[in-house]
């Protein structure tokens, strides 16, 4: 079985550097735009999301997920503590950049990653409002409060769409787990 | 009173600030909170839930953008200075570093993600460093970093070996041709009153061209790597002040009197204003809590 560029790269192999740069590079950049206040901010976390990658490339465990949600889930950690540095301001206003989010099709999705899919089938289940504060939430980066004021909604509603959405999400992940786990 | 959770779920409150900590961050003091409700099962709790929020950010994530052209080459760049500097300290114990090679090797152990012990924080160590810089406490995210390990200076008088073919530069060697340079700056050290600072001195050496630099410490306190390790920061006059630029981790030994760490620098340095170090968790912190300010020293 091959190995994956992240244990490639914990194993060594200085090639999969590059590869990892051209084949994760987008998703990076495109996280880090989001969830960033300006282009310059966006640089500055794509370099440190990079380097939080090199350094935790020995730590990814392929039987935990795929190297793409282990990048994501890097590039939230270190996006949200800046987001958190510089909390006065959401990263941009989600009303201009809600059209540029593009949903993967749950059909599709495998394509891009397994955990994506099934994210999408999970997003696929939920009610309108629930999915928008999640992608308010999740990909816009608002805190609940934010969201709240920007939907007029109250912030135990959010709270509680939020669980819902994330628990919902978690839970088909985690079916999805077990059933590959007893098949196989 | 029944408890009605589904079955690996943690209690209420575990999951409410666990969602927030995937969402957008928790503030010091829900993180405190979190930490001492912290549980085999809220661990697994959260890295599934954070599993979560990743895998949506992917399924949002459709229409990627190319990363700018620019922008690749710096990563690409920075990513051959980690993995030389991390090959450079790894070779330090032979005394010879291929520098210029930017070969890459395995991070080493990852940073563990236990919470901070209590350590007697000093107040005044904390206060030297707000007085000057106004740090602001914020919570880390769990990061693992590679941890350079310090070499014990060589002795200066002695004759480097003349091979047939040229070694790569030692540490100290690549430190003294840094010093050595008209334009690079020297900064020194002072310590704070820290116990681990205790009859520490230092200083800086950093190349503003290269982007490379050194620290080197007399008398620093031998660390536990699996309780705390030293992180090196780098103020920045071009940004906020608030948040200096990550030098990177490091652990001294407990047989090492002098030590030089080469500084890892996580983003460009345009107007290095001060550098300091602190005592962190392990893998180091994003932002400091400056709760154990070690050493600091200003340019100008």
């Amino acid at each position: 079985m091959s190995s994956s560029v992240l244990q490639r790269i914990a194993g060594g192999d200085s090639a999969a550097v590059r590869e990892c740069i051209d084949q994760y590079g987008p998703l990076v950049w495109s996280i880090a735009r989001r969830l960033s206040r300006t282009p310059s901010d966006a640089e500055d976390a794509a370099q440190e999301i990079f380097l939080d990658i090199w350094r935790s490339a020995s730590r990814f465990d392929a039987s935990q997920g795929s190297d793409k949600v282990f990048i994501a889930m890097i590039a939230r950690r270190r996006l949200i503590d800046r987001l958190r540095k510089t909390s006065a301001e959401p990263p941009m206003d989600p009303v201009e950049v809600l059209d540029t989010v593009v949903w993967a099709d749950p059909g599709t999705a495998s394509e891009t990653s397994i955990e994506a899919e099934q994210a999408a089938r999970a997003l696929a289940e939920l009610r309108p409002e629930h999915r928008q504060v999640l992608e308010l939430g999740l990909l816009h980066g608002l805190s609940q409060s934010e969201i709240a004021a920007r939907l007029s909604m109250p912030l135990g509603t959010v709270k509680s769409f939020m669980r819902r959405g994330l628990i919902k999400v978690r839970e088909l992940m985690n079916v999805d787990a077990e059933g590959v786990l007893s098949e196989g | 009173m029944s408890d009605t959770r589904p079955q690996g779920q943690p209690d209420e409150a575990v999951v409410d600030l666990a969602i927030k900590q995937v969402t957008e961050g928790l503030s010091p003091a829900e993180q405190r909170a979190l930490d001492v409700m912290d549980s085999e099962l809220a661990s697994a709790y959260l890295r599934d839930l954070e599993r979560a929020a990743a895998a949506v950010t992917l399924a949002g994530s459709a229409g990627e953008e190319p990363l700018p052209a620019a922008l690749s080459a710096r990563i690409a760049e920075q990513a051959a200075e980690h993995f030389a500097s991390s090959s450079m300290v790894t070779d330090l114990s032979e005394a010879r570093t291929p520098a210029a090679k930017a070969g890459v090797r395995p991070s080493p152990a990852p940073a563990r993600a236990n919470r901070f012990g209590n350590y007697g924080w000093l107040a005044a160590a904390a206060c030297l460093v707000l007085a000057i810089f106004g740090w602001e406490h914020s919570p880390p995210p769990p990061v693992a970093v590679a941890t350079p390990a310090p070499v014990t200076v060589p002795s200066p008088e002695k004759p480097a070996p003349q091979p047939e073919k040229p070694l790569p530069p030692t540490v100290a060697e690549e430190r003294a041709a840094l010093l050595a340079k008209t334009d690079s700056l020297k900064i020194p050290l002072g310590a704070s009153k820290d116990p681990a600072a205790i009859g520490v001195t230092g200083d800086v050496v950093w190349d503003p061209a290269t982007q490379r630099g050194f620290l080197h410490f007399a008398g620093l306190a031998p660390n536990d790597p699996a309780m705390h390790q030293y992180q090196i920061w780098i103020f920045d006059a071009g940004r906020d002040k608030r948040y200096p630029v990550d030098g990177g981790v490091f652990d001294v030994p407990a047989d090492a009197s002098d030590v030089i760490i080469p500084i890892r620098a996580s983003l460009m340095v345009r107007k290095p204003a001060a550098f300091a170090v602190t005592l962190e968790k392990p893998g180091g912190v994003v932002v400091s809590g400056r709760e154990h300010v070690i050493a600091l020293g200003q340019a100008g």
